[in-house]
């Protein structure tokens, strides 16, 4: 059974199937995008239970598509796609089981779900660099129309400045995907192949370019400092599920990339430029953890925390990078960013959920009017400081060995970023503490004395993702089994 | 042959050209279907008058199934003492011109059902596939005079059609005057090039022109380039396009954008390579300076514009540009030209399903304003999905046949050591968003304006002709990406025969 298929395929047409459904037949899309998406699950379980540790690239499917140009649908899994390749099938269970839009979700809504949840599985698992290049792109359609339907007030604008900042960054690596290709030798499109040959050697002109190209659209997704402005908005306007999607699966896009194209494929320019990178990580953890700290709007904070967060995989990736081949402070530090990108995903896509579940009953986000939440919402506030005791690093949660692996690389390499960079730290600390304090502490104001609690399907939504990221904090090797950089970052199956 | 052979040597021209005639089947079925139009004209009543457009359609449909027969039956071949070029390059454009022809009729149809001249209408618009076919086979310069001039005339009537309406009239004139000058200047230019190489024969041209004074060469050139160049609407050839377009009834327009627009394209790609082989000229540069221009000049236009026929108009400007893309890279890469054919096929059928989805918007609701497309997609979901799948296509989004055009044509372009052309586009793409995304949002978001809260939703489309085009049209632009392998294979294919 080519169980990776099937796990990007059923989503796909479970999509095109939700275009066709009876008009009549209202629960039915909610009912095919959760059938659809266990399917999916299986499937990736069934691939965990065959996947070698021990080998790098496995288990790949291919299939004729595009011969006389060499595109193929290849699919395949090293440790870092199968478990952002999990991420994304987990985080879309609960984006589709929480819904989108009026409820009983609509056959759009569904569709575009499945059509996200199917592109970036196809995104994370794809071997060849076209399908990729497809599976961004069309998730990338997906999350605009999710945003431009159902969004908040200025849903349109964000949509838009999502959508052409995306694009940007989309089109510098078709041309760096296209010199990579048009460089190697027979001409191949198999990320497989690009990662073992490098045909792109060296620290030159052209080399440096190509790096370029692919730098700058991954930064875009990322997203580093100064190409994040589109974050905050986008996470802001846009509907609670798709939050939780773009903050716990797209961004992992541009993290992802930087390792599997410009780690993997341009290690030598990639050397070249790590110093500068390095500092344009520890610039995104700083300038990120100061700016959530001013924030007022509960969404806009969780969102400027994700650039500091994402800021630790830049610092690590660059790290790796510098050190030689097969240093230890190498593959600590990738497995640290791999681990960092699967914690964060966890937690901030917890994050945006509690912070929609307070918006729909409070009718706002800011700090400054909620208070003393805690008493009338007692598992709600329980749930938030568990949440921003994850998010900020606290021993025993799942960011914390992350960030440790992470820092425990860099040190090697970047003593005095890494030093700097646990400042950042030191400021989530207060920026969630701070927060806590402002929104659940205190007296309650009488406007929120009557809120309800949490109901099943905010639970539902919330619980198995709070259980998952406290399960890696207490034991890292359930994911760190899995990730195992040292049997694929240099490439090859 | 010169003047002055033997009469065996005449008879045996004679003999080879009778036998030569059935490479011209293509032409044929398009001769053949204008004449019996316009007699057909004259003998049906006005209600019967959309037999014509039948007829019309047939023949085009006709014409691309011959050259099909001639390729595979027959191959490739220059004709008629090498005036003619019967190659993989001019038949598959010949398919792709009946193709699109057939569907124009088929856009024009219901608006012109019963009105004045409808008949001659769709006469004219074979004789001007019929001289779009003539300017893809031309490999003489007199041939390429005639195709252009028969060209111009015959959309020009088309442009003209609506005579009551002043803009149409100011339209036809617009662009008829623009025509004629550059045509002229063509003309010119050709009748330097037989100067300075005493034949009319573009591949012997060539021969000649390598020894001819470079400043001869180049101005001539440029001439040349400027007549072809308007028929492919290229910057700084293109000031007619919008007006002429918003003029002319929207399946004009949809015609114009395609086919003359095409046909240009792969008679430039021809004469070029035959007059001016080896880069004669640095034409390859001068080529692709004028795709960046022509690019960009359309896309920054267009992002003005509220009026969506303009808007299309300069996306068709900006459309060439990428085009042209494959044009300049054909010197320097071996997949400029089937990237140039890719594009155009995917070109077709992505922008027919725009204009067609504006047709039955025009039909429906008066007006192409931006406006006008408010809440699509809660009234006529099946458009919607037209207009989303045609323009995220010529936006150049996967899995679109958009994409895989852009692909090929940015690989030609890295291959020709042009990597600045293909920077150029993909700046052009991302300027390109806003003004795609300017109408797929309102059809996509907004609710239906307030005058029709009542339209129910409805899954059925008419009228039938714009239905199947619309049908046609989405399925290739999602088939042609999805499915691009023979499509590729087919454009790697259509060659150029060098003489």
């Amino acid at each position: 059974m080519p169980w990776l298929t099937v796990a990007v395929v059923v989503p796909l047409i479970a999509a095109a199937l939700c275009a066709a459904l009876p008009a009549r037949a209202s629960r039915l899309p909610h009912v095919v995008a959760l059938g659809a998406t266990a399917v999916s699950a299986i499937a990736l379980v069934a691939t965990v239970v065959r996947f070698d540790t021990a080998e790098g690239m496995q288990l790949v499917e291919q299939a004729r598509w595009i011969p006389s140009i060499d595109v193929a649908w290849r699919l395949g899994v090293d440790g870092m796609a199968l478990v952002l390749a999990l991420l994304t099938v987990v985080l879309s269970a609960a984006a589709i089981g929480y819904g989108v839009g009026p409820r009983p979700m609509t056959r759009a809504a569904a569709g575009l779900l499945l059509l996200l949840e199917g592109s970036t599985l196809a995104f994370f698992l794809a071997e060849d660099f076209i399908l990729f290049y497809v599976a961004f792109d069309v998730s990338l359609v997906a999350m605009y129309f999710l945003i431009a339907l159902w969004g908040e007030e200025r849903r349109r604008y964000a949509a838009l400045k999502f959508f052409l900042y995306t694009l940007i960054g989309s089109l510098p690596i078709l041309l760096g995907i296209i010199a990579l290709f048009l460089s190697s030798d027979p001409q191949t499109f198999d990320m497989t192949r690009l990662a073992t040959e490098h045909p792109v050697a060296g620290g030159g002109l052209g080399a440096t370019l190509v790096f370029l190209a692919f730098f700058v659209g991954f930064a875009i997704k990322i997203p580093i400092v100064p190409f994040h402005t589109w974050l905050p908005a986008a996470h802001v306007e846009a509907p609670t599920a798709g939050s939780v999607l773009l903050a716990g699966v797209l961004l992992k896009m541009g993290t992802y990339g930087l390792v599997r194209v410009n780690l993997q494929m341009l290690p030598d320019a990639f050397a070249t430029y790590a110093l500068p990178i390095a500092l344009l990580g520890l610039v995104s953890v700083l300038y990120g953890a100061l700016v959530a700290l001013a924030q007022t709007d509960l969404k806009r904070m969780i969102a400027y925390t994700s650039v500091n967060h994402m800021g630790y995989v830049v610092i690590a990736v660059a790290a790796a990078a510098a050190s030689g081949i097969s240093s230890r402070a190498r593959e600590l530090a990738v497995d640290g960013a791999v681990l960092q990108m699967v914690a964060h995903g966890l937690v901030t896509a917890t994050l945006f959920f509690l912070a929609g579940f307070i918006k729909d009953r409070a009718k706002t986000r800011d700090l400054g009017k909620l208070g003393g939440l805690l008493r009338p919402m007692p598992v709600y506030g329980s749930l938030v400081a568990l949440t921003f005791f994850a998010s900020l690093g606290l021993p025993g949660l799942a960011q914390f060995p992350a960030e440790l692996l992470i820092f425990l690389g860099t040190f090697d390499v970047y003593p005095a970023i890494a030093a700097v960079a646990v400042l950042g730290i030191v400021i989530t600390a207060a920026l969630f503490l701070l927060a806590l304090q402002r929104a659940f502490m205190g007296t309650t104001p009488k406007g929120l004395r009557k809120l309800a609690d949490l109901g099943a399907r905010e639970l539902v939504a919330v619980v198995p993702l709070v259980g998952l990221f406290v399960a890696l904090g207490l034991y890292p090797r359930l994911a760190l089994d899995l990730i195992r950089s040292v049997s694929w970052l240099a490439g090859g199956g | 042959m010169p003047n002055g052979g033997t009469l065996e040597q005449a008879k045996s021209i004679e003999e080879m050209m009778l036998r030569e005639l059935a490479w011209l089947w293509p032409i044929g079925a398009l001769t053949l279907g204008a004449i019996v139009a316009v007699l057909l004209t004259m003998v049906l009543p006005r209600h019967r008058q959309g037999l014509i457009g039948a007829w019309a359609a047939g023949a085009h449909v006709t014409a691309a199934v011959l050259a099909v027969a001639v390729w595979l039956d027959r191959g490739v071949r220059a004709i008629m003492e090498q005036t003619v070029i019967v190659d993989g390059l001019s038949l598959t454009m010949t398919a792709l011109i009946g193709i699109s022809g057939a569907l124009c009729i088929a856009l024009a149809r219901p608006a012109l059902a019963g009105t004045e001249r409808e008949g001659e209408f769709y006469a004219m618009l074979t004789f001007a596939s019929l001289s779009a076919v003539m300017l893809v086979m031309a490999a003489d310069a007199a041939l390429l005079g005639l195709a252009i001039g028969a060209l111009g005339l015959s959309t020009f009537v088309m442009t003209g059609y609506l005579r009551r309406s002043t803009r149409s009239n100011e339209a036809s004139i617009k662009y008829y005057i623009f025509g004629t000058v550059s045509g002229a200047f063509m003309l010119y230019g050709l009748s330097w090039w037989f100067g300075l190489a005493g034949t009319t024969n573009l591949r012997l041209i060539g021969e000649q022109l390598q020894s001819a004074p470079q400043g001869y060469v180049i101005a001539s050139t440029a001439l040349v380039i400027f007549g072809l160049g308007y028929k492919a609407a290229l910057v700084p050839f293109h000031f007619w396009t919008p007006d002429a377009y918003d003029g002319a009834p929207v399946s004009v327009a949809a015609y114009m954008s395609v086919l003359p627009k095409l046909a240009g394209l792969a008679a430039l790609a021809r004469v070029l390579t035959l007059a001016l082989p080896e880069d004669t000229a640095g034409w390859a540069t001068a080529i692709a300076v004028l795709a960046a221009l022509t690019m960009t000049v359309g896309n920054v236009a267009a992002l003005a514009q509220r009026n969506v026929v303009r808007l299309l108009a300069y996306s068709s400007i900006a459309q060439s540009g990428y085009l042209l893309m494959g044009v300049a890279a054909i010197n320097g890469s071996d997949q400029g030209l089937a990237a140039l054919v890719y594009y155009a096929m995917a070109y077709a059928a992505m922008n027919l399903g725009a204009f067609a989805v504006v047709a039955a918007v025009q039909r429906e609701r008066r007006s192409v304003d931006i406006d006008a497309f408010k809440g699509l997609g809660r009234t006529h979901p099946w458009w919607t999905v037209v207009l989303v799948l045609s323009f995220l296509s010529l936006l150049g989004l996967p899995p679109l046949a958009g994409f895989v055009g852009k692909l090929e044509l940015f690989k030609a372009s890295i291959d020709a050591g042009q990597s600045w052309l293909a920077v150029v586009a993909v700046v052009n793409t991302v300027i390109s968003l806003y003004y795609y995304l300017r109408v797929i949002s309102p059809a996509v978001l907004d609710a239906p304006a307030e005058a029709e809260p009542g339209v129910p939703r409805t899954w059925v489309v008419r009228p039938t002709p714009i239905a199947v085009v619309l049908g046609l049209t989405a399925v290739a632009t999602v088939a042609f990406g999805l499915a691009a392998e023979p499509l590729l294979r087919l454009a790697e294919k259509a060659t150029m025969l060098s003489g």
